[in-house]
């Protein structure tokens, strides 16, 4: 019994050593809305230093036809590939704080390279309006707190990246 | 001085019926869509130099659409107000529909004759078949090769660039995707006349909404020696972008002069 844990730890450390890609947690803050409404549609993803995409994080949503109206991510990201919109794609949430917790892997799950990256948060609501954060980083082994500041769709959220490179 | 009249006269008898030196231009209801099945867009097809409110219909009989796979589709219905025709588009594939109307180069002979003013006109009528239509005593006698056409671009999920040109006339050829013109982002469009990159092509681009502000804030542009304009927009919106090219023929056996006029509408994307 004992062998076996350790057995898993060791499995579990040889994990993380391969693949030791930094942390990215981000506390999403959806405000509620007074009257009429609908869940909004989010988008979290990172762009390189040229505005590339290089990983989309996030994606709630519900119809199809919607998807145009998360301007950004749409027009750089979504439209160029249905198979990474059916894979991340889940359903829309109501306001709230949400924790999300992230490797800092590509699209492709490879890690990100050390250098200048930008996270996106776009988020849209029918009957109401948009909001975008576009939150300049480095990847460079720092523990690093973002705070980004309230917009119509969004209350002030945190961007945390943890550990080494 | 006297060339920029003439054109102005052949663009007038061209459209003397209904829309004398109007701006003309497509109003898609939608410019780029999402979706897992087909989609229905409407389009505005009008003459009017307020971008974009409507002013004199204009017959869209003549649209083509060509869908991504090159094929034409037709459009669903259409009707024709005071104001603005307006037409049903289905886009049943993902790609990039190019609508167009007009465009191929027409032949226009001017001259003058003892005893009226007024300049004459033969449509029709180029520098090889001028001499038998003339009457006798014509003077002041020249060919214009004058094409005109309105466009636009929708596009259904991803883009695709069906760009097909004719080598004809004065033709818009997108650098940058028309579906990827978005708010201060740099983009670029060539222009080419006769298939040739075209400098010297005057590019004007008019955004939406001068009914409500002072300034039009009209950008003005010219084609280098590649054919290229490059801009950046401030702002997201629709737009409508104006070429007119005009220059005295050196090499072309049926023409004197030179004219190509495009209107193209696009919309810059929200960052």
């Amino acid at each position: 019994m004992k062998v076996k844990v350790l057995f898993i730890m060791f499995l579990w450390l040889g994990g993380m050593a391969t693949s030791s890609a930094a942390e990215l947690q981000l506390s999403l803050t959806l405000p509620s809305k007074a009257g009429e409404y609908h869940n909004p549609y989010v988008a979290v993803w990172l762009e390189d230093s040229s505005g590339k995409s290089v990983r989309t994080l996030v994606l709630w949503r519900e119809r199809a036809k919607w998807l145009k109206d998360i301007r950004r991510w749409w027009r750089k990201v979504g439209r160029k590939d249905n198979e990474l919109v059916d894979s991340i794609t889940s359903a829309t949430r109501a306001a709230g704080r949400y924790q999300l917790d992230f490797n800092a892997l590509d699209d492709d799950k490879d890690p990100l390279a050390a250098g200048d990256y930008v996270l996106n948060v776009e988020v849209v609501r029918e009957n109401g309006g948009r909001g975008i954060i576009k939150q300049k980083f480095t990847l460079n082994g720092a523990d690093q707190t973002f705070t980004l500041a309230a917009n119509s769709e969004m209350a002030k959220s945190m961007f945390t990246i943890k550990g080494s490179l | 001085m006297k060339f920029k009249t003439l054109l102005v006269g052949a663009t007038a008898l061209l459209f003397a019926s209904q829309a004398a030196a109007h701006n003309r231009w497509f109003l898609p209801s939608h410019f780029n869509l999402s979706n897992d099945k087909g989609e229905w867009v409407m389009v505005d097809v009008t003459a009017s130099n307020e971008a974009f409110n409507v002013d004199k219909p204009l017959g869209a009989e003549k649209m083509e659409i060509v869908a991504p796979d090159g094929k034409s589709v037709f459009p669903g219905s259409s009707y024709r107000g005071h104001r603005k025709s307006v037409v049903d588009v289905y886009l049943e594939n993902d790609g990039t529909y190019q609508l167009k109307m007009g465009g191929e180069p027409k032949y226009w002979t001017s001259y003058k004759i003892k005893g009226e003013d007024k300049k004459q006109w033969l449509g029709n009528t180029n520098k090889q078949n001028r001499e038998s239509k003339l009457p006798k005593g014509a003077y002041d006698v020249r060919t214009v090769e004058s094409s005109s056409s309105i466009q636009t671009y929708i596009t259904l999920n991803s883009p695709s660039e069906n760009f097909a040109v004719n080598n004809q006339g004065l033709e818009f050829v997108p650098v940058t995707h028309p579906s990827d013109v978005a708010q201060g982002e740099e983009a670029k469009f060539k222009f080419i006349y006769n298939g040739k990159p075209e400098s010297n092509v005057k590019v004007e681009i008019l955004r939406e909404g001068v009914r409500y502000r002072n300034d039009p804030e009209n950008v003005e542009l010219t084609t280098d020696a590649k054919g290229m304009i490059s801009f950046t927009l401030e702002h997201a919106g629709r737009y409508l972008l104006i070429a007119e090219f005009e220059q005295e023929a050196s090499d072309n056996a049926l023409a004197d002069d030179l004219h190509g006029q495009i209107f193209l509408t696009f919309e810059a994307v929200l960052n």
